[in-house]
């Protein structure tokens, strides 16, 4: 892949591409903010809704160590489990403030992603699935610590989320909102970080491992982190997850459910971009469990995995590649810019 | 004490012999197409499940369902092989992807079809158990392992001997200059994707008759022959089967020491070590870092 394809893409002006990010963060953040009122706000509808931002999260922690890191994983239920048993036992054992152990609990996902650092030097699919056996090894581990985790029994004894201000976070309606909030907060966070020196340089790494070393950008620290910032996401929405259902065990908590979901959801929205994975994970989850399940109950999955193998072939830029195809005028100028960027 | 670990060794040996011939299947297309085919490990399940649809419906022998799970899995393994072929963007990457998305679709297709209970061989006569001295296994795995072995010299005498074989490391180890001596790749691609599928067959059928299967065994498969794969490189027939061997011993060493909950795990340390710690295989094979 040319170096020089990069150059056309920073050419674009940065106003425009980034007034017309903020318009499209604008409403779609309206948009999923409003979305309980449409779906009728039915306790069982928003339920559905706020699983569904979670995933959201989750494949967005996913995409930006696809995009800007270059790595595909295949574990993420590690973060995502090891985020939710370090907050639940930072609340139930020691007895934190519940706001206080969940960004604990990103923190030490994070920590444990550290034990994953060698396989950064490993290119494609040794990472993935060098990452793949680590999640298996935490969720062996969360089943075999049974004094710290309760052991396959699960855990159970750990406060929900708190009412703040007077406002019930642990009702549906509170859940959603937080969830929402956290999701925004971290789009914003991806967005800033691939505007900055650093995403230009990880967009050249992805270009050319070798010619951006040689120009002095050491791809290996700026891919760390990428992980560690990657597994912080994750392990706070694993936390986040935890603490609404008030339920954890191994099976459940580092389920390949949590390696799989972002996966699709990212893909199919498109995981070169910033919406795409937040969107994709809505539009998945909804159809996986309000139509896949109904017409298929045991084995919903493989509707899934067709879409999947779909998009892969047809659309893999997702979504929001067809977005930008189809629609350039009214939303692509931004997304499209994104395309060619990596393209 | 002793026996005990001498009968794991042995046990270990057995069941290895199976998982190189899973982990043959997916060095063959690595080497031709350069991809991980991640949805391997349900090509092997598919052929157990057709050893089960045969033995269930018929009462023959399970291995009498080889014919028809090398059809089926040849096909199947083909269909993979056009799909794969189609992406052209971001190959490494996006192919990773599509076979994981066909794993997802074969293990959940047999799913739906066969439901998840655990399946295995009814036939007493595999069952039976012979001791060779202190040792015991059961007479399936013999077969298993006497089939493995004549399957390996096979692979091996083709890969040397024969024109397609020949083609097949040609494109491996330089795929420009195989095109310019006149081997069309594509057709070679195919051929070792049908190759792989055969054995994935042998394979499945096998693991059928002396263990157990179930719709999730495909996914576990696939990281074992992966597993195997780093622990021996892709590059030789004897490597892949002794780090195969070496897999079985690890696990069937954890289950007589420790427990069976722990079988996983310790292929995956084993893994994560010789992945961190000589990342070029056992047998020092090709250079695996970015």
């Amino acid at each position: 892949m040319p170096v020089t394809s990069n150059a056309a893409a920073q050419a674009a002006p940065a106003a425009v591409s980034q007034r017309g990010r903020g318009a499209l963060i604008g409403a779609g953040v309206l948009a999923l903010a409003l979305l309980p009122l449409v779906a009728g706000a039915s306790p069982y509808m928003l339920g559905l809704l706020i699983s569904a931002l979670i995933l959201s999260g989750l494949a967005l922690s996913w995409a930006l160590l696809g995009n800007l890191g270059g790595m595909v994983s295949f574990g993420h239920a590690a973060f995502f489990g090891v985020g939710a048993y370090g907050s639940a036992l930072l609340a139930g054992k020691l007895g934190m403030p519940v706001l206080l152990a969940i960004p604990l609990g990103g923190l030490i996902a994070t920590v444990f992603s550290l034990a994953m650092l060698p396989a950064l030097r490993l290119s494609g699919p040794y990472f993935a699935l060098a990452i793949l056996a680590y999640a298996q090894i935490f969720r062996i581990l969360a089943t075999e610590l049974d004094w710290l985790t309760g052991g396959a029994a699960g855990l159970q004894r750990y406060p929900g989320l708190p009412t703040v201000l007077g406002f019930n976070l642990a009702d549906r309606a509170g859940s959603y909102v937080l969830v929402l909030a956290c999701v925004v907060v971290f789009a914003l966070v991806y967005m800033a970080l691939r505007r900055s020196h650093v995403g230009t340089a990880l967009r050249a790494i992805a270009d050319s491992e070798d010619a951006t070393r040689v120009v002095g950008v050491n791809a290996t620290v700026l891919k760390t982190w990428m992980l560690l910032l990657s597994a912080f996401i994750a392990g706070v929405f694993g936390a986040l997850n935890a603490h609404i259902i008030g339920f954890l065990e191994p099976d459940y908590a580092f389920s390949g459910i949590w390696s799989v979901m972002p996966i699709i959801a990212a893909v199919f929205g498109g995981y070169r971009s910033v919406l795409g994975p937040i969107f994709g994970a809505v539009v998945i989850y909804l159809f996986d469990q309000v139509i896949a399940k109904s017409l298929i109950p045991v084995g919903h999955q493989i509707l899934l995995g067709i879409v999947l193998a779909i998009m892969v072939l047809l659309a893999p830029n997702g979504l929001s590649g067809l977005v930008a195809r189809f629609l350039p005028r009214l939303a692509g100028r931004s997304l499209s810019n994104a395309e060619k960027g990596h393209a | 004490m002793t026996e005990l670990i001498l009968q794991a060794l042995f046990s270990g040996v057995l069941i290895g012999s199976v998982y190189a011939l899973v982990a043959l299947g997916l060095a063959l297309a690595f080497g031709a197409m350069r991809i991980i085919n991640l949805a391997h490990g349900e090509l092997v399940l598919l052929a157990a499940y057709m050893a089960y649809l045969v033995e269930s419906r018929t009462g023959l022998d399970p291995y009498f369902a080889i014919p028809l799970a090398l059809v089926v899995v040849a096909a199947a393994s083909f269909v993979l092989f056009l799909l794969v072929d189609r992406i052209k963007d971001h190959r490494e990457l996006n192919s990773l992807i599509l076979t994981f998305a066909i794993g997802i679709i074969l293990t959940n297709a047999i799913l739906l079809v066969f439901a998840s209970d655990v399946r295995t061989t009814a036939s007493p006569f595999l069952q039976d158990a012979v001791s060779l001295g202190d040792l015991f296994a059961m007479r399936s795995e013999i077969i298993a392992f006497v089939l493995s072995l004549v399957l390996m010299g096979a692979l091996w005498w083709w890969l040397k001997s024969s024109w397609y074989g020949r083609a097949v490391r040609a494109v491996s180890s330089n795929r420009g200059a195989a095109k310019l001596m006149g081997i069309n790749p594509t057709r070679i691609e195919t051929v070792s994707f049908l190759v792989a599928g055969a054995l994935a067959s042998f394979a499945g059928v096998a693991l059928y008759t002396m263990s157990v299967v179930q719709p999730a065994t495909g996914h576990a498969l696939t990281v074992k022959a992966f597993i195997i794969t780093v622990l021996a490189g892709v590059g030789s027939i004897p490597g892949v089967f002794l780090g195969a061997v070496l897999l079985g011993v690890t696990e069937a060493l954890t289950v007589t020491l420790a427990s069976s909950a722990l079988q996983e795990l310790a292929g995956m340390v084993l893994f994560l070590l010789v992945l961190f710690l000589m990342p070029n295989g056992l047998f020092g094979a090709r250079a695996r870092r970015g």
